[in-house]
């Protein structure tokens, strides 16, 4: 019962040295430990592998006692709730997390912070003001989709595919695409379906539309669903526009076909799922002591054009997605860029 | 001809193929007759699959009260990445994919009978904690990746005859084929029987046991056939490739007409509410609407649906 002030004070008064002192507080014996709301598509297979490669290092070379993976079995926020507050309860120093909501969480992860535990929140993030954010400029990525289409495409129809509705991602992807085609008149989106980040439903949704679709010269989308719209164009005998891709490794497989086939020219994009290796290192070094690591971290997303994903696509495994694991200097290099502005 | 009329209105069927025609001219309306074959077509291939879980989750509500199969999606998801895997992109392993996950979906069928038969748990917790342990299965066997089907198998799930997809034809055959294995065979019988009354039907001699276990096994064996088509149609294998269909295939057997308390089925309302749900969805985007908007309208318009049958039915 009286455990959770105990442990706040123990960490205030480690803290308050290390603040103190040059010397930052010794993470050694510390733990972090991973909540994960999902495991089940390629992203986040991917961001589990990317996690596991760099925190094994981590806790090998003696910089954390311990990194471990909590994944829960449904993508339901009590489950994840509950999960946190055994978190909490194992007295782990750190917590990393992939939320499944960005506010029903927050109780939990208030909770949590209270107890003086350091919260990191990366991909699904968490709105809760005591907690750390790990956010990729969406909106910039949006407003990329056309800047980049507008290098080779005159300009006429595109289709807009969405995200998880409600989602802050797809709302910040959405605005900066709005404001891209503000900017390149020449383009006019005439609908918009929702694609979820999936194949599936994306070429679903695309396949109901497309009928009463006029003729399209580019998707706009938000990665993970370029696939699927190639092939509910296919699928209706129409040719396919240009589709801005998100770095899966079927996406540019298939853009390496046609590249080969008709010279298809685009470009990929996407938030790499070794983003948590980044959400880890930002966790170790508040535990170290850098109390001043702003709660919001922007950090630029994975995109590769038409002369460098092919060499990306050969490392990325049959149905995964590109990746990009950091380093702790590199994670320094991401939360120094973020201290300058 | 009037009571011909009264007649086929009182077929709870007609509602659904009522509905898919409105939203379709809606949709035609709206395009001013632009797309409209495209959309039939596009309609049918996508109905197709739910269509296939909907036959199977009719034969288990049919069962009677309790009844029903909610591992579809995990066993669909599970089915696609084995299909796929044994099928190794290559065409020569297309009829051992198909096997695999036929095989994949009846173990699922077996284990869920298992579970309610020998630990005597209701099937609505048997079939849902069994999905968990498929997911699982599922996440360890093909690690969240997408595999991609072999050429041929992807243009066999696609390919069309004058506008028709050929899937959709075949599982038209299927489903007159589960139409006279409801209505004409001993099995069929039973099954309606044991829905209106499991007593009554075991005093009556009925093997009922024996029905229910093939009925879930059925169900699995569906869900295993629709994972692998899925997967070459959607051109991969995914784990949630199957999470839309636990909702439609129950949709799809309440607004084709089938009794939820069982006892009582119909097939062919099946491809009518199949259609009308696809072609309500494009509808929807074909109007722009935005995702809170259609989920809204798509609620509001089961629920008008349902009405409209029950209340023909009351009279």
């Amino acid at each position: 019962m009286n455990k959770t002030p105990c442990v706040a004070a123990l960490l205030a008064a480690v803290t308050s040295v290390a603040l103190i002192g040059s010397a930052h507080a010794d993470t050694k014996s510390m733990r972090i430990a991973f909540s994960n709301n999902y495991a089940g598509n390629s992203w986040r297979q991917a961001m589990l592998k990317s996690y596991d490669i760099v925190t094994k290092k981590a806790v090998a070379d003696g910089i954390v006692a311990a990194a471990d993976v909590f994944t829960t079995a449904d993508k339901e926020v009590p489950t994840q709730a509950a999960q946190i507050q055994n978190l909490i309860l194992q007295g782990y120093n750190a917590i990393v997390i992939n939320a499944s909501s960005p506010d029903a969480l927050n109780g939990a992860i208030k909770q949590a912070t209270d107890a003086g535990i350091v919260v990191v929140s990366f991909d699904g993030i968490v709105t809760e003001p005591s907690a750390w954010r790990v956010v990729v400029d969406f909106k910039d990525y949006g407003k990329q989709e056309v800047v980049q289409l507008a290098k080779w495409v005159k300009g006429g129809n595109l289709l807009e595919i969405r995200g998880l509705a409600g989602t802050s991602i797809d709302d910040a992807i959405h605005s900066g695409i709005a404001e891209g085609v503000k900017e390149h008149p020449e383009f006019k989106i005439v609908n918009s379906v929702e694609g979820d980040w999936d194949q599936t439903t994306a070429q679903k949704a695309i396949a109901t539309v497309l009928p009463s679709l006029p003729e399209i010269v580019g998707i706009v989308d938000q990665g993970g669903d370029g696939y699927g719209a190639a092939q509910a164009f296919a699928a209706a005998g129409r040719k396919e526009p240009t589709i801005i891709m998100g770095n899966r490794q079927d996406e540019l497989e298939w853009w390496k076909e046609q590249k080969a086939k008709n010279g298809y020219t685009t470009w990929s994009a996407s938030i790499a799922p070794g983003v948590s290796t980044l959400a880890f290192w930002v966790a170790q070094q508040i535990l170290d002591g850098h109390k001043d690591i702003p709660h919001d971290l922007l950090v630029p997303y994975l995109s590769f054009d038409q002369d460098n994903f092919e060499a990306a696509l050969a490392t990325i495994p049959k149905g995964g997605v590109a990746s990009h694991e950091y380093t702790l200097e590199e994670a320094k290099q991401a939360i120094a860029n973020n201290l300058k502005h | 001809m009037n009571s011909l009329l009264r007649r086929l209105l009182s077929q709870p069927w007609v509602w659904s193929y009522l509905g898919a025609l409105l939203v379709w001219l809606a949709a035609i309306v709206f395009t001013h007759g632009y797309g409209a074959g495209g959309m039939i077509s596009a309609g049918l291939a996508l109905a197709v699959f739910s269509v296939i879980t909907g036959v199977a989750q009719m034969f288990v509500i049919t069962l009677g009260p309790g009844n029903v199969d909610l591992s579809l999606p995990a066993n669909i998801g599970l089915a696609s990445a084995v299909a796929m895997k044994v099928m190794g992109g290559s065409d020569s392993l297309i009829a051992l994919g198909l096997g695999a996950a036929l095989v994949s979906g009846i173990g699922i069928g077996v284990g869920n009978y298992l579970l309610i038969w020998l630990l005597r748990i209701p099937p609505i917790i048997a079939t849902l904690s069994a999905s968990f342990i498929i997911q699982s299965i599922g996440i360890s066997y093909g690690r969240g990746l997408q595999i991609k089907p072999p050429p041929g198998f992807a243009e066999f799930t696609t390919v069309q005859l004058a506008g028709v997809p050929l899937l959709a034809i075949g599982t038209v055959v299927l489903t007159l084929g589960f139409a006279v294995l409801l209505h004409r065979t001993i099995y069929g019988r039973s099954v309606l029987a044991i829905g209106q009354n499991p007593r009554a039907a075991w005093l009556a001699g009925i093997a009922v046991e024996r029905t229910r276990c093939f009925t879930y096994l059925l169900s699995g064996a569906l869900g295993g056939i629709c994972g692998a088509l899925l997967a070459g149609y959607f051109r991969g294998s995914s784990l949630d490739i199957g999470d839309e269909y636990l909702l439609a295939s129950i949709a799809l057997v309440v607004i084709g007409g089938t009794s939820v308390s069982g006892g009582k089925a119909n097939v062919t309302g099946l491809w009518g509410a199949g259609l009308f749900l696809v072609l309500l969805l494009t509808m929807l985007n074909t109007f722009g609407v935005s995702a809170g908007i259609r989920y809204v309208v798509t609620g509001l318009v089961i629920i008008g649906v349902i009405v409209a049958a029950g209340g023909e039915k009351a009279r």
